[in-house]
């Protein structure tokens, strides 16, 4: 029976702006069990990050999580107090933030930066936290790795950055990982080398990683499953394999549709339209002003998530009588 | 949602607007600045006492303090203090403004220079633009007011006073212009242009200028501010003008007698600070709405 | 570490030239007249002969003005500024006004970044609160009024209405304030330094709180919450290491600005310092004097300059790369 690590309901999490309030999750769901490598795929301001960020309960402010529930380990997180959500970041679940140049903090030397979380979590003295920085920067890849632990983020290249990131966010051995983006901001060629070694750290420490990303070759090629989010809710979710052959939601299929394939003859698909506005997002169905096969009920009732079969379900009005178009292989 | 026709989207300065409005204190401080304006323009005429006239003295009334004939007080020497103020208004903003407008020219095209132009050019215009803004400026230009109102006969006049301030203070601009030009001219949008034919003066002027407006427009109302405070410093330590009406004048004439006549201290001093915190607040305004922070 | 020793060197370099601009502004002023004699004639004066021997041969009258210049400088370096017109040498003067000038704007610059940055850090965290506003609009209050006026009013409410403070001067005269005499120069310290540091105060609260609530945002910031970094951790080594920087650069440069604005000051509280020997020989067209004691503040601001580069450059290392 598979152990489920991290169970999340039904959760908001809205940000009160001046503006107004932004619904970044209205309604988010999610499961991973554990040693699962799990996805969670959308588009821009879909709230994938903000599902990282809830989990960890480090919401910037003026955002704030209203409602819902998140277990993990069969602990209820929201209940928890601060000091206690502490010990468990880091040692328990960690985040790979997208962009390497930002969240290294600049003025600190990278060996600053691993040893003040591991001299904190694992009661290290000063020395010993610096050899476990330097093995871990020899595991994730790091040429010279002496010589990084003393440098500066700025004297590194993005690659390298990146993988300094992953490091820390292993440095306590957590047993989530959340994976936010992480080869985006990277060069093509460096991108592979990244999600190489994902795939390869994820094993070795039989880790329960959620890939947060917007492409799907990414899902493809890491995932077993995935969930689709559209403007802070879920729309399909679905074993990998399955949601690529037989997706059942048109974002689904439009979202497939847009990924280029080298046996492709016919003209990429664009999804038309933009992400709603999240402070007034549109009744009914939230994808209906962009979904090329809307009905009038779309624009009035918002589809409840129904199960297609075991382990896949979908929130479509029209799931049945639709024929979507996958992806073969 | 049904589609309906598309709107034209909203210009960067429309939604900047939209912002400002939003920003109370930003709106308060323009309040402040209409007033001041209205003061300055209107209120010579309506004021019972023109300009540095002792006419008080005639009547009676020197060295009296605030009463319902004469709401500031009156100097010593039969100055009322209250339309001395009000007189005085249209000076201070006059050089406020004049100041601005002309370092504010001077530190955009350096600035722009500095930044655009590649070599000997840009780093001898950053060594200028960094010698002016390091130096005690205040002193210099109190050295320069004080010898130029021995030797220019007619007296220092506020425009002399307005050139020397703007000598001094354009560095300021100069530097923020440099440093939004030269990230500016890294960008995509220059390039395409550049690939598209745009040489350099057209480069500068008519794509990189109008994006570095913000910034521009935040600190010059910033420097309205500054240059007021400038000039009350001046006038006060006696540096400035005696023949024309400014607030700075007023406290240095008050200031010599302000064991007995302390009103004559106080009102000019609330009218400059008022006025300066109008103008500093309306620029934080226009800094929160041209410089849009929130993420979604 | 070497990148820092270059850095230094750098800045170094570039206060030689920031100083010959500001020598030859001064050289040019004085020679405005077509000499500096002529200049002090114009302002009504009439040096004593004695006096004037000694600026004729300083000045090196019969010279043509580009030597004059050189020699000028050569004097300056030299520490030799010239002869005022009261007859002693500037440089004697100088001493006891430096002193007195610094004793003021130090400690003022003290009290104002001791007290300006928790002020700024704690107002960044409670951002829209009562507090905060209060913090914010006393602060821009602050920067918003001329510092002699807020020096004006302190002077007439504490020290002659309530007869609290003494209103001028470092010591006084007669009585000791207060009838013990050790106590005298801090009563004679405290209106002034109040006054100065509400000033210096207000900007550097602000910058602090703009620069934290910046920082703050960044996903550096987020990433250590991710860690499990306490919030006190976050906030005080990680966010404020970063927010500082800028605000070293303004303290460095407020140094500047409240010594430059050391003539207003002073003449308020007749503070026996630079500032208040500048204004009086300035005034009184005391053209070796008023030279004298502007080379001297401007030293002392380039000082404070290098200091802030190198605390600075020690802040935030990515500095001291070209």
């Amino acid at each position: 029976m598979p152990e489920k690590l991290l169970e999340v309901s039904n959760l908001r999490t809205y940000f009160f702006t001046e503006a107004g309030v932004v619904k970044a999750l209205d309604g988010m769901s999610l499961e991973v069990n554990k040693g699962q490598a799990v996805g969670l795929v959308g588009e821009s301001g879909s709230g994938k990050s903000v599902t990282a960020q809830s989990v960890l309960r480090i919401v910037p402010r003026p955002g704030r999580i209203v409602h819902g529930s998140i277990k993990f380990e069969g602990e209820d997180l929201l209940s928890k107090s601060d000091d206690d959500m502490r010990k468990l970041r880091g040692p328990k679940m960690a985040i790979v933030f997208q962009d390497p140049t930002t969240s290294l903090n600049p003025v600190f030397t990278v060996e600053k930066q691993l040893t003040d979380i591991l001299m904190l979590h694992r009661d290290l003295t000063k020395e010993a936290a610096s050899k476990r920085a330097l093995s871990l920067l020899e595991h994730v890849g790091i040429q010279e790795p002496e010589k990084r632990l003393k440098a500066y983020p700025h004297e590194l290249s993005g690659g390298m950055k990146q993988r300094i990131a992953i490091a820390r966010a292993l440095s306590c051995e957590p047993v989530l990982l959340f994976a936010d983006e992480p080869t985006t901001n990277l060069d093509v060629t460096i991108q592979a080398q990244v999600l190489e070694l994902l795939k390869q750290l994820q094993k070795e420490l039989n880790m329960t990683m959620v890939m947060i990303t917007h492409d799907m070759g990414i899902i493809a090629d890491m995932t077993e499953r995935v969930t689709v989010l559209y403007a802070g809710k879920v729309m399909e979710v679905a074993d990998t394999p399955t949601l690529f052959h037989s997706p059942k939601h048109p974002y689904t299929e439009a979202l497939l549709k847009a990924v280029p394939s080298v046996k492709q003859t016919r003209a990429l698909e664009v999804i038309p339209g933009n992400i709603p506005n999240l402070i007034e997002p549109p009744s009914g169905c939230v994808f209906n002003p962009r979904c090329k096969y809307a009905k009038d009920i779309c624009t009035k009732q918002e589809p409840p998530l129904e199960k297609v079969e075991e382990g896949h379900y979908v929130a479509c009005h029209f799931w049945r009588e639709l024929t979507l178009e996958g992806r073969a292989g | 949602m049904s589609e309906s026709r598309p709107k034209r989207g909203a210009s960067q300065w429309a939604v900047a607007w939209r912002r400002f409005r939003r920003n109370k204190s930003g709106l308060l401080g323009g309040a402040i600045v209409i007033f001041f304006v209205f003061v300055a323009l209107v209120g010579p005429f309506v004021v019972a006492y023109p300009a540095r006239s002792y006419l008080s003295l005639y009547e009676g009334d020197a060295g009296t303090p605030p009463s319902f004939k004469h709401p500031f007080g009156v100097e010593d020497s039969g100055i009322d203090v209250f339309s001395e103020t009000v007189n005085a208004a249209h000076n201070d903003l006059y050089v406020g403004l004049a100041a601005t407008l002309i370092t504010t020219l001077i530190g955009v095209l350096v600035g722009a220079c500095a930044g655009y132009f590649k070599g000997v050019v840009s780093d001898v215009l950053l060594g200028v633009i960094q010698m002016f803004f390091v130096i005690p400026v205040l002193l210099l230009i109190l050295l320069f007011a004080r010898v130029f109102s021995v030797l220019v006969f007619k007296g220092l006049g506020l425009t002399l006073i307005v050139l020397i301030l703007a000598f001094f203070g354009w560095s300021g601009i100069a530097f923020i212009v440099r440093g939004e030009t030269f990230r500016l001219k890294e960008m995509e949008f220059v390039q395409a242009a550049r690939s598209l034919g745009a040489g350099s003066y057209r480069l500068l002027f008519r794509h990189i200028v109008p994006n570095i407006l913000s910034p521009v427009i935040v600190i010059a109302t910033l420097n309205i501010a500054g240059f007021i405070l400038t000039e009350v410093v001046v006038s006060f330590l006696g540096f400035g003008d005696p023949n024309t009406s400014t607030w700075g004048l007023l406290l240095n004439e008050g200031f010599g007698y302000v064991r007995t006549s302390w009103w004559v201290s106080l009102f000019p001093g609330l009218a400059v600070v008022f006025c300066v915190l109008g103008f500093n607040l309306m620029g934080d305004g226009l800094s929160d709405a041209l410089n849009p922070r929130l993420r979604e | 570490m070497a990148s820092l020793i270059r850095y230094i060197i750098r800045r170094l370099l570039f206060m030689i030239p920031v100083f010959l601009g500001v020598a030859i502004l001064t050289f040019a002023v004085g020679n405005a007249a077509g000499n500096p004699i002529d200049l002090i004639r114009a302002g009504l004066r009439n040096p004593n002969p004695a006096v004037l021997r000694a600026l004729t041969a300083y000045y090196h009258l019969d010279r043509p003005v580009w030597e004059r210049f050189l020699y000028w400088l050569w004097d300056l370096m030299h520490g030799n500024l010239g002869v005022s017109l009261s007859g002693r040498p500037v440089i004697s003067q100088i001493g006891p006004w430096t002193f007195t000038t610094l004793e003021l704007q130090i400690l003022a610059l003290i009290l104002a970044v001791v007290i300006g940055v928790p002020v700024g850090v704690f107002s960044s965290k409670h951002q829209y609160s009562k507090t905060d506003y209060a913090i914010t609009t006393t602060a821009i209050f602050g920067y918003s009024m001329p510092v002699f006026w807020f020096g004006i009013m302190l002077i007439v409410i504490f020290s002659l209405w309530l007869g609290w403070l003494p209103s001028s001067g470092a010591v006084s005269v007669n009585r000791p304030w207060w009838g013990i005499s050790f106590l005298d120069p801090i009563a004679h310290l405290i209106l002034p330094t109040l006054v100065l540091t509400y000033v210096e105060l207000a900007t550097f609260v602000r910058l602090v709180r703009a620069n934290m609530l910046e920082v703050m945002r960044q996903d550096y910031i987020l990433a250590a919450r991710a860690s499990g970094l306490s919030e006190r951790t976050v906030t005080y080594r990680y966010a404020l290491r970063n927010a500082i920087s800028p605000v070293v650069t303004i303290i460095g440069l407020g140094f500047g600005a409240a010594l430059a604005g050391a003539p207003a000051t002073e003449t308020t509280f007749s503070w026996p310092g630079l500032g208040l020997a500048f204004t009086q020989a300035a005034l009184t067209l005391d053209i070796p004097l008023v030279e004298g004691i502007t080379i001297v503040i401007t030293v002392m601001v380039l000082i404070a300059n290098l200091i802030t580069d190198l605390v600075y450059a020690v802040i935030d290392p990515r500095v001291t790369v070209q």
